[in-house]
């Protein structure tokens, strides 16, 4: 049994499972929707006068989309921990299919969920008006960096499962996003923050995310600003990733 | 070559647990081999280990010869495992469940259709096939999980508590897809119990495990010979006190070999003993206490079980059950 082909058929069972429990994604994608139209109606009016930023709603669009994305992949974490606890995953490590395939068969479905997602709330952003300037293969260059963050963030989720084995543990993968995404320069640019502020953002990966996807949107295409996303994205998927791996091989000892 | 071998196994889970704590096995291939013993024994944390889903302390263990440590990946292609508690994906149906599962063991599009077509009607299950595995009543989960041990060919299964919690129907059914492997196939089976009457009648060879030990191993006939004498059970009426009593009078009865105390029963091992029943129940009303009932049996698994470890193994779990409903309460 190749790894690929394990991680393929573990693929599909994941996606499987997502399409009979649509209730999960409807909030994945509906609750950054809420916070898009809020903030841009709370500070939409006097972004251009406060802080320089006319286009406020493509200001905002990105945010909604990470967080979306955050979401998406941390739920992927909760599916490891029912597999623990209901005893599958033991089923699933009986086979000799590599045992990596078990990780990797929930990234590639959390990749192809998260770009389902970003797709709509791509969509959504589009329809109110938020513009997009690097044209619509710019469009499909943010549904991309959406996918690899959704990838490199469920890394978190998976590790948390596979450590713990607790679906309260699990649900962390999610709320340790709002650290990242407050420390970044979500609500205005980080030329205006507070020097404290700006030097954590600076040190944030989820900030040159941000401001890549942000540059697709308001800006066209800016290469040196989008290699920075793709750097802080490899960045933070090694990590994750070699978590998510330790974590698998702990589950064994 | 036997299907099974383990020669001093040992778990530690830290320095203070000690699940496992040495235990040597054979196991001939074509056997069903029952491995007795209550919650809490080493029974599954064996299972685990001899599975490839632990790795052992100390010790070296061998299936269908591969090592389970070195050959971990070959290991797991040549068994079959049902775990505790039927360990299934509720999201995915009966049918999607074997399929996954025949292909992670590299089967592919040809013949594997009709594979699992034939399998899910040995197990009763065409009819729900294309259900949820979560609309499944216990019964047909662990039947379900029988036939996905099932589906690659193996040459020795391993099936931990295939029966608990499993009305008495669903358990002969079982027990009977177990021999029909067996006889039909020559599938070796090790099958984990903490049924006496599951290890009676469906095992060749039964190890009995007591605190990560193996405290008695042979066939079940063979154990309730070594008990040689039959087993008188008294009840009496009264205190503690007065069934500790009955207790120091039974011992002084001629032939008896053994005497023990459980709950308010006093257990004697005597030779001849429909000739003991009257000498016993006269010693005891000579000393003024009320015998409630006397019975008179052959010696049974469980009389080999309370004989090595002290306790019954049936008792063990009520008081389980017991103290859970006391937590809970």
């Amino acid at each position: 049994m190749t790894t690929i082909k394990a991680t393929f058929y573990l693929t599909a069972r994941a996606l499987r499972e997502t399409l009979r429990q649509p209730g999960v994604e409807v909030g994945n994608i509906f609750i950054p929707l809420f916070f898009l139209f809020v903030t841009v109606g709370a500070i939409g009016e006097v972004s251009g006068r406060a802080f320089g930023v006319e286009n406020y709603k493509g200001f905002q669009l990105p945010v909604a989309i990470l967080q979306g994305v955050a979401g998406a992949s941390s739920s992927s974490g909760l599916g490891m921990v029912t597999d623990i606890e209901r005893g599958y995953f033991d089923t699933l490590m009986l086979t000799p299919a590599p045992r990596i395939a078990l990780v990797l068969g929930r990234l590639a479905a959390d990749g192809i969920r998260v770009m389902v997602l970003t797709t709509i709330i791509l969509s959504v952003g589009l329809l109110i008006g938020s513009g997009i300037e690097s044209g619509p293969a710019g469009a499909v260059m943010v549904v991309v960096v959406a996918g690899a963050f959704g990838l490199a963030y469920s890394g978190i989720g998976l590790s948390i499962a596979l450590r713990t084995g607790s679906p309260q543990a699990a649900q962390l993968g999610f709320l340790i996003f709002f650290p990242l995404i407050f420390l970044s320069p979500a609500f205005a640019p980080k030329e205006v923050f507070a020097g404290w502020l700006r030097f954590l953002a600076n040190i944030n990966p989820v900030t040159y995310i941000l401001e890549g996807m942000r540059s697709l949107v308001l800006d066209g295409w800016d290469w040196p600003q989008l290699a920075y996303a793709l750097i802080a994205i490899g960045g933070f998927a090694a990590v994750t990733l070699s978590m998510a791996l330790a974590a698998l091989r702990s589950r064994t000892a | 070559m036997p299907a099974i071998l383990a020669e001093g196994l040992v778990k530690h889970f830290s320095p203070e647990i000690l699940a496992v704590d040495g235990i040597d096995l054979t196991i001939g291939e074509g056997q069903i081999f029952g491995f007795l013993g209550q919650n809490g024994s080493g029974k599954t944390t064996t299972v685990r280990m001899l599975t490839t889903l632990l790795r052992p302390t100390k010790g070296r263990a061998a299936v269908n010869g591969l090592d389970v440590i070195r050959q971990a990946a070959e290991v797991r292609k040549s068994i079959g495992v049902a775990l505790q508690e039927a360990s299934l994906d509720d999201m995915q149906t009966g049918r999607e469940l074997l399929t996954l599962q025949s292909r992670l063991y590299g089967m592919d599009g040809r013949g594997l259709k009709g594979r699992i077509e034939k399998l899910l009607a040995v197990v009763d299950l065409a009819d729900a096939a294309d259900r949820l595995v979560k609309t499944y009543s216990g019964g047909m989960k662990r039947r379900l999980d029988l036939a996905a041990a099932l589906v690659h060919n193996p040459k020795t299964v391993f099936l931990d508590e295939p029966t608990s919690g499993l009305d008495p129907i669903s358990r002969e059914s079982i027990w009977r897809y177990v021999r029909e492997l067996n006889g039909d196939l020559g599938v070796t089976f090790f099958l984990t119990t903490q049924y006496l009457e599951e290890a009676d009648r469906l095992a060749d060879e039964v190890a009995i495990i007591e605190a990560g030990k193996i405290v008695a191993l042979g066939s079940p006939q063979e154990l309730k010979a070594t008990i040689g004498t039959d087993v008188v059970t008294v009840r009496v009426a009264g205190t503690e006190a007065d069934v500790e009593r009955a207790s120091e009078t039974a011992r002084r009865l001629e032939g008896a070999e053994e005497v023990r105390t459980v709950d308010d029963s006093v257990v004697i091992y005597v030779r001849e003993g429909s000739a003991a029943i009257a000498r016993v129940v006269l010693m005891l009303n000579e000393e003024g206490l009320d015998v409630r009932e006397v019975t008179l049996a052959r010696p049974t698994l469980d009389d080999v079980f309370l004989r090595k470890t002290g306790h019954h193994l049936e008792a063990a779990e009520q008081k389980r059950l017991k103290t859970d409903r006391a937590a809970n309460a």
